[in-house]
């Protein structure tokens, strides 16, 4: 099955790398004048480096390695950008156990979530220029925590939301090569292509996590008892904590107006919650293949 | 000058969780963690009341039998020893190198032979997944064994089971040394052999830092199956072994006529177990809930009691006295 699973994703990334090289080959105009909007699907997979604490079942830091599938429809201009993004992560991880002097503790998790993300920014014009171009505004991230962690017996499963709405700022960097430059015997074709950081700090930070025992003996309706909001019953909606989250992407666009983008993401977030807190944590390096599907 | 600052932004927001985040809590101090696992307990199990239990009491007993430097196996120990206090089956540490228990199974007789059961009553018994069953008495009676609630079986399964037993004069339900399960297969069972919707009992969960502090209650129903239901008598045959979700399903059994509990008293175990894990990696649980009868007592804590109280005669293996008498009940 593992097998399977790992060639499966090798198809899937040759595929998506050969689709991305035959589309650079297609030479057009490279610095045809930029369209005042331009609308791009995206599809990205990322490797991440997820980490974890729930202060309500263990104060041991719980680290492992995932894989995260995204997609986003992204709409950019000189002046505005928007972009709804829907990410799947799934991640196995192990406790960060000190070491015994007799026998290891171990263990391990596994860590599934869904994110919705959605940005709004506009240009900030004194700011900006030619080649550097500042945008704040808003963002709304949600994401859904699902946690097995079968060494907790009744409270084996996690389930958290966080619910944000951020401040944002995004400074691009247009570090395009205008003319050919001649580097020993090579000679480096123009390109067009980008550095972008994207800044989300958290402003109203909410949360959804257990009740003060974590899991509960809840009403039971015969075998009319749906599971899943016995799991949720006494869960809380608290606004406290915090989020940031850091996206640096370089992006190289193709002569066809499709680009790839490979980022750095950091995220942290501290769920404080009514009783005990949550934090995570992630590093995630990502590739990106821009579709321009439509220009306006 | 903009390079300078993306490099900074970048510097500063990148990687830094552990600047934002508490330290790694993570330690072999034997004090720390003797410590935290008396805190978790102090704050949400749920018996200390009703058990009559001085919990400040018991840590200033066993704390000082510790030192910061204490090693793995002592300090096993002595959380072992301190968790027993609690006397309850739901309370356990899990090392890598033991687990302890409260063993309410060995205070009591032992009840239950599966191999007189197998050899002398049902050696050609069904096996329709978890459920062993055949006819006793001449097909007069249905025999079931469902020896855990772990174990899940499909709506289909119950409906053949039942079916074949339907022109039977009553049905034996044995849970003995059935140490519980899934809380869900309770009704499964149950909704089997009611024809109406009935409250069963209440549970209340640990709900704030003092020790009476708890939830509103939460009401436990049956509700009738929509499958093949049994509606003449059952008599569910328990022991000492029957615990956690089984204590469950025989205190809900005292709202129906029609079903009898036959043998010991159960070994308790109605509360929820939640679990934890401490600064240096072991793994834990205890109770967090109580389980209520419909008059609002709480004796499944301490077992079930059977409404007809019969041993194992243990001089004669090729007999279940227990079952013997259960037959008895349903066949006069």
């Amino acid at each position: 099955m593992n097998k399977l699973k790992k060639v499966s994703l090798l198809i899937l990334l040759l595929l998506v790398s050969t689709l991305a090289y035959n589309q650079e080959k297609d030479s057009v105009d490279l610095f045809k004048s930029k369209p005042p909007s331009n609308f791009y699907s995206q599809l990205s997979i990322d490797f991440t480096s997820p980490l974890y604490r729930d202060f309500a079942t263990s104060p041991l830091f719980y680290r492992g390695l995932g894989i995260n599938l995204n997609t986003a429809w992204l709409r950019r201009s000189d002046k505005r950008e928007r972009i709804f993004k829907i990410e799947l992560g799934f991640s196995a991880l192990i406790p960060r156990v000190p070491k015994s002097n007799f026998i290891q503790s171990g263990g391990l998790a596994y860590f599934g979530n869904l994110t919705l993300y959605y940005h709004q920014l506009w240009k900030i014009e004194p700011l900006s220029n030619e080649k550097f171009n500042l945008k704040v505004g808003g963002a709304l991230i949600i994401t859904q925590n699902i946690r097995a962690n079968p060494a907790l017996e009744n409270n084996a499963f996690g389930l958290e939301n966080l619910s944000n709405l951020m401040a944002t700022a995004q400074v691009t960097m247009d570090i395009s090569r205008i003319a050919p430059k001649v580097y020993k015997r090579f000679t480096l074709k123009p390109v067009n292509r980008e550095l972008r950081l994207l800044v989300n700090v958290g402003v109203l930070n909410f949360n959804y996590r257990p009740g003060y025992a974590y899991s509960y003996d809840s009403e039971m309706n015969g075998t009319k008892t749906k599971p899943v909001a016995w799991a949720f019953s006494n869960y809380k909606l608290t606004l406290n904590g915090w989020r940031i989250n850091t996206e640096l992407e370089f992006i190289k666009y193709l002569p066809n107006g499709n680009a790839r983008g490979w980022s750095y993401i950091w995220e942290a977030a501290h769920a404080k919650g009514r009783y005990e807190p949550f934090q995570m944590a992630s590093h995630r390096i990502q590739y990106t293949l821009y579709f321009h599907s439509k220009k306006r | 000058m903009k390079a300078l600052l993306l490099l900074f932004t970048v510097l500063i927001f990148f990687s830094c969780e552990k600047i934002l985040f508490k330290h790694d809590l993570g330690t072999t101090d034997s004090l720390k963690n003797f410590d935290y696992l008396w805190s978790e307990i102090d704050k949400k199990y749920s018996y200390f009341e009703l058990k009559n239990i001085d919990w400040n009491q018991i840590r200033n007993t066993y704390r000082p039998l510790l030192t910061e430097n204490s090693s793995e196996t002592e300090l096993f120990t002595v959380l072992a020893t301190m968790l027993n206090e609690l006397r309850d089956d739901h309370t356990n540490l899990i090392s890598p190198f033991n687990v302890s228990q409260y063993n309410v199974a060995l205070m009591g007789d032992d009840n239950y032979r599966k191999r007189t059961i197998d050899e002398f009553y049902i050696p050609n018994a069904w096996k329709t997944g978890p459920l062993v069953h055949d006819f006793l008495s001449n097909g007069k009676v249905g025999y079931i064994r469902y020896g855990s609630f772990m174990s899940e079986f499909g709506d289909g399964q119950m409906d053949l089971v039942l079916d074949r037993y339907r022109n039977t004069k009553g049905l034996i339900l044995d849970l003995r040394e059935n140490g519980g399960g899934s809380v869900f297969n309770v009704p499964k069972i149950l909704g089997r052999f009611v024809e109406s919707k009935t409250l069963v009992g209440y549970t209340i969960t640990r709900n704030g830092p003092n020790h009476n502090d708890f939830s509103d209650i939460e009401q436990f129903y049956i509700t009738p199956s929509t499958g093949i239901r049994y509606l003449k008598p059952v008599i569910v045959l328990i022991d000492k072994g029957s615990f956690s979700a089984t204590t469950s399903f025989a205190m809900a059994t005292k709202a129906f006529p029609n079903i009898l509990l036959m043998g010991d008293a159960t070994g308790g175990g109605g509360g929820l177990p939640n679990g934890g894990q401490l600064p240096n990696g072991w793994t834990y649980r205890f109770s967090v809930s109580q389980l209520l009868d419909l008059n609002g007592n709480n004796y499944a804590e301490d077992g079930v009691p059977a409404d007809i109280e019969v041993s194992f005669d243990w001089t004669d293996l090729t007999k279940d006295e227990i079952l013997e008498r259960a037959i008895y009940e349903l066949v006069n």
